[in-house]
């Protein structure tokens, strides 16, 4: 594994300056079934194709982004800061 | 040449060796007379040079105490220590070479056939490591310190600096591109640095490449490695003994390999012995070393690829017996060193043997990178297809220009104990035959069973003969047969280069000077050096100072540094409203002033970690967190926070502020006459919150007793650490303070039944099991872990952490099995002796329906079971009055 990360902020770096966070999911009304709450909890998708994901760049400016990354050939093709989409 | 400078004289096994110039080890030795340079890895067959440019296993040796270095490429240095492996006693007289005449003991798989009872591999070992091998690995107190890493960017990488490299660099360079060239040999030129006829053409290329500034050249630098995202895994050799071995992380934008063919051997029964070598490497001894490898010689080729070889053999006046075609040779003859060539027909006396073997695309990084090896039958060879964007190939590696010296697969019958495949670990032809014939039929299986590539030359000698032998013995076409997998690394790289540069970080505390002073016995905690106890007198027992430390906090009052636990400071209207979301418990309705103890869950229920909240001032508050959990607590907060919009600002103070906790009866007296806080239980009771001044420094104080007594937690700024540190022993001396350390803050704590988060708690623990149903505030709207909580709260957990009294004077490990029933049903997290008790107190996971007051069990210790009794109120002080005075 040594692919590279684009970070928002600091532009395209080494995979291990990074701690990955998973995928990024919807989280579930408080006043949801127990069935969404599980399976958020415990279901992955784990897409075989682009994803969108949490990463936190840990040696760099220590801010957590999301990055839609191809999970086959681990290319990352956009990343950003979600506060910026909404 | 004529004058050798005495500054090229090394050491070969304790006799000086005088070089030349431009030798490399092998050379040198070779000039020297040294024909044997290795023995080989099963047999202990003598083997030679074979093909001299760092491909084979043939002349691995140690130099300077590092093992296994290809002496063939590793240039020559003034009082370099080269010395021999895996020959007992000299290469020239082995006695392990007995060994081969046992061959028949050994079939293909011998292993696997032989050692099936573990007793009989035990009983085995020491002599087959002792036989088998190559170097011994240096021994660690003895390991050279000089390895480190380098982070390197380029447009484009070159890897071969051949002709075809050389000249793609150089386009590269003056379009502009920043190019990187890397090459494993000492200089640069490829095929042309042995071509007989001196080359114009190169000498105009390198002074080209030389003169562009945006053209770097890494000579006698190996790659290894293609990976992901065009990282090359770069190794520079030492230049001296006193220079860094050095792993290059060389990030490209573009790959060009051009790692050009390299030669292998042709099959025939002894087709190792010494002074058989393969062309390239005759060509290479002539025109780079000015050396006559023979007198006479026999050229095994199929024409006209004896060419460039025969000309170099009349160019150093060596007699040509005879040039003799591959199908043609039935055995080379003689016993260390080759004396003939037997074909069908006739015999010839020779002492050198060149052989124009199969060329091979050197595409192992292309393959490791994703492309397809395709058989091509006029060629001879695999050749690269399908190459990844970024990548290109040029040159021979392509498969360019190459011509097949044999037939593959084979038309005869190849089987024959003495014709090796594999060099690196003494693999026949028959043991390849024999091994498919017993149903290791396909070349991924049969690669693993017999060992054929994963020897020091990863395959380059082998891989292709034993392709060969697969498809022929299977009746199958090459192309169907496939190639082995390449993997990186290749070649091999010594673990000094993987690991690195030897530093550990260690972490010390503001006040870590005025422990050692005092005694301490340090703990490690992570990078954190912490004082597990203080050796009062040297020589001390740790379970007497241990026992005085906490007497001193039990009947007195002691002093311990607390200054690991990750501090973080938050500040913003909406704290409260974010605490509430990711703590297990309510924080929003804190009160300025006041203290609570704060559980933090994932949303599967599991507790993460555990510490206080402050709150300061109404939009300032102060999180402790325990020493190991900061960092994945500090991005755990702000992960919550991504586009909430919350006003909150989170900033980690660990570093900048040292802590102690001051706790035991008379902590308030030492601690009164050096602040301006008033100190009485009235107004800074149990769980408040002050800021204020402690001996002339800034602190934030709050009243908590992890330990059990009246005690104050201080937080202040590291640079008074030692000043404060000082002061508060200083003001102590007449209460007879003490600084206590881990040892005896885990047994004071452990008698209030203070759970520790990650100790006496698992990745799979709830705050329900663990004894802390309080701590989850259900009734909250919504935070982290709510759903879960909410219905593991109607559950009965499983196990339970309970308190247990042991009810003989035992102690149990941390860890030990807790027995129900003659049954495993628990373990032991924590348990130390206690001396308020005069028994071993702990805590332990039982099951649920153990888990009440005066209920029994089981513990395992030292072997036999000994009976504890369960509590379920603290040990000491269970009404908390101490802690409150």
């Amino acid at each position: 594994m040594s692919f590279l990360v684009r970070c928002p902020q600091c532009g395209n770096r080494s995979v291990y300056e990074f701690r990955f966070g998973g995928e990024v999911k919807q989280r579930p009304a408080p006043s949801a079934p127990e069935l969404d709450w599980a399976n958020y909890t415990y279901t992955k998708v784990n897409e075989a194709g682009v994803q969108k994901e949490w990463w936190f760049h840990r040696s760099g400016c220590r801010q957590w982004f999301q990055a839609l990354r191809n999970t086959l050939t681990n290319e990352v093709q956009e990343s950003f800061f979600p506060e910026e989409l909404m | 040449m004529s004058e050798t400078p005495d500054a090229l004289k090394f050491d070969f096994n304790g006799k000086q060796v005088t070089a030349r110039p431009g030798d490399t080890v092998a050379s040198a030795l070779f000039r020297a007379g040294q024909r044997i340079f290795t023995r080989s890895f099963k047999y202990h067959r003598p083997r030679g040079l074979l093909c001299l440019s760092g491909k084979c296993p043939n002349c691995l040796m140690n130099v300077d105490g590092t093992p296994n270095v290809r002496a063939c490429i590793t240039p020559v240095r003034a009082g370099m220590r080269v010395t021999h492996q895996n020959a007992y006693p000299s290469l020239d007289q082995d006695g392990l070479a007995l060994v081969q005449r046992f061959d028949w003991l050994m079939p293909v798989g011998w292993y696997y056939k032989t050692m099936t009872d573990p007793r009989m591999w035990h009983a085995a070992e020491p002599f087959v490591r002792k036989v088998a091998g190559l170097g011994t690995p240096p021994s660690l107190d003895n390991v050279s310190g000089n390895y480190e890493h380098a982070y390197r960017h380029t447009e484009v990488a070159v890897i071969g600096g051949g002709p075809a490299g050389l000249k793609c660099a150089i386009d590269l360079a003056i379009q502009g591109e920043q190019v990187t060239l890397i090459d494993d040999q000492p200089a640069l030129g490829g095929h042309l640095r042995y071509a007989s006829q001196a080359n114009a053409s190169l000498v105009d290329l390198i002074a080209q490449a030389e003169a562009l500034p945006n053209l770097q050249v890494l000579t006698g630098c190996y790659c290894f490695g293609l990976y992901e995202g065009n990282l090359l895994g770069i190794v520079r050799p030492r230049r001296d003994p006193n220079d860094a071995e050095q792993l290059i992380h060389l990030r490209a934008g573009r790959v060009v390999v051009a790692t050009g063919a390299y030669e292998s051997p042709l099959l025939f029964p002894n087709n190792d012995l010494v002074g058989i070598m393969l062309s390239t490497a005759v060509q290479r001894l002539i025109n780079l070393h000015g050396i006559t490898p023979g007198k006479v010689a026999v050229v095994i080729a199929r024409s006209p690829m004896e060419e460039p070889v025969v000309a170099a053999l009349r160019e150093a006046g060596i007699q040509i017996a005879a040039v003799v075609p591959p199908e043609s040779v039935v055995k080379a003859l003689g016993k260390k060193h080759v004396t003939g060539i037997e074909t069908r027909g006739a015999r010839y006396t020779c002492d050198l043997v060149v052989v124009c073997g199969h060329r091979i695309p050197d595409a192992g990084l292309l393959h490791q990178a994703g492309a397809r090896l395709q058989w091509d039958g006029k060629k001879g060879a695999f050749v690269p297809k399908d190459i990844p964007a970024s990548i290109s190939a040029a040159g021979e590696v392509t498969g360019e220009g190459l011509i097949a010296p044999a037939t593959l697969p084979p038309e005869r019958d190849p089987a024959s104990k003495r014709a090796f495949v594999c060099l690196c670990s003494d693999v026949s032809s028959q043991d390849l035959v024999d091994a498919v014939d017993e149903g290791y039929d396909h070349i991924e299986t049969l690669k693993r069973y017999t060992t054929t590539t994963m020897g020091p030359c990863q395959g380059r000698m082998c891989q292709l003969p034993a392709i060969g032998i697969c498809a022929r013995q299977n009746s199958r076409s090459m192309a169907d047969t496939g190639v082995t997998t390449a993997r990186p690394p290749n070649p091999g790289v010594t673990l000094g280069a993987l690991a690195g540069a030897r530093h550990h970080p260690i972490r010390r505390t503001p006040m870590h000077y005025e422990h050692a002073e005092a005694g301490a016995v340090w703990l490690d905690m992570g990078e954190w050096k912490r004082p597990r106890y203080y050796q009062a007198k040297p020589g001390a027992a740790e379970k007497l100072c241990v026992k005085e430390e906490y007497r001193a906090v039990r009947e007195r009052v002691g002093l311990i540094d607390v200054s690991t636990l990750g501090k973080l400071d938050l500040k913003g209207r909406d704290i409260g409203r974010l605490l509430d979301k990711i703590y297990a418990g309510r924080l929003s309705d804190l009160r300025p002033g006041r203290t609570r103890y704060g559980v933090l869950c994932d949303e599967a229920g599991i507790m993460l970690d555990d510490g206080t909240v402050s709150r300061l001032a109404e939009d300032h508050f102060f999180v402790t967190t325990t020493t190991g959990n900061l960092d994945f607590v500090h991005q755990w907060i702000k992960w919550w926070l991504v586009g909430t919009g919350w006003d909150v600002f989170t900033t980690n103070l660990t570093p900048g502020l040292a802590a102690v906790n001051l706790a035991g009866p008379n902590a308030r007296d030492v601690l009164a006459p050096l602040t301006d806080a008033d100190l009485s239980s009235k107004t800074f009771p149990y769980m408040a919150c002050r800021t204020a001044q402690v001996a002339g420094v800034s602190a934030i104080l709050m009243r908590i007793g992890f330990v059990g007594e009246t005690g104050w937690e201080i937080h202040f700024p590291a640079e008074s650490g030692p000043d404060l540190w000082k002061a508060l022993l200083e003001a102590g001396r007449k209460y007879d303070i003490r600084p206590f350390g881990i040892e005896a803050q885990r047994l004071l704590r452990l008698e209030k039944r203070h759970v520790i988060v990650g100790v006496d708690s698992d990745a799979t623990t709830n705050p329900f099991e663990a004894g802390m149903a309080w701590a989850p505030k259900l009734d909250k709207d919504d935070f982290i872990g709510r759903a879960a909580l909410r219905r593991l709260s109607g559950e009965t957990p499983r196990q339970k952490l309970a308190g247990f009294i042991m009810s003989e004077d035992v102690l149990p490990e941390d860890g030990a099995a807790i027995i129900v029933n003659g049954e495993l049903a628990g373990r032991v997290t924590s348990a130390r002796y206690s001396p308020s008790f005069q028994k071993a107190i702990g805590l332990a996971w039982v099951p649920a329906d153990r888990a009440h007051e005066g209920a029994e069990v089981d513990v395992r210790v030292s072997g036999r079971l000994a009976r504890a009794k369960i509590t379920e109120q603290a040990f000491y002080d269970p009404e908390g009055t101490r802690l409150r005075a």
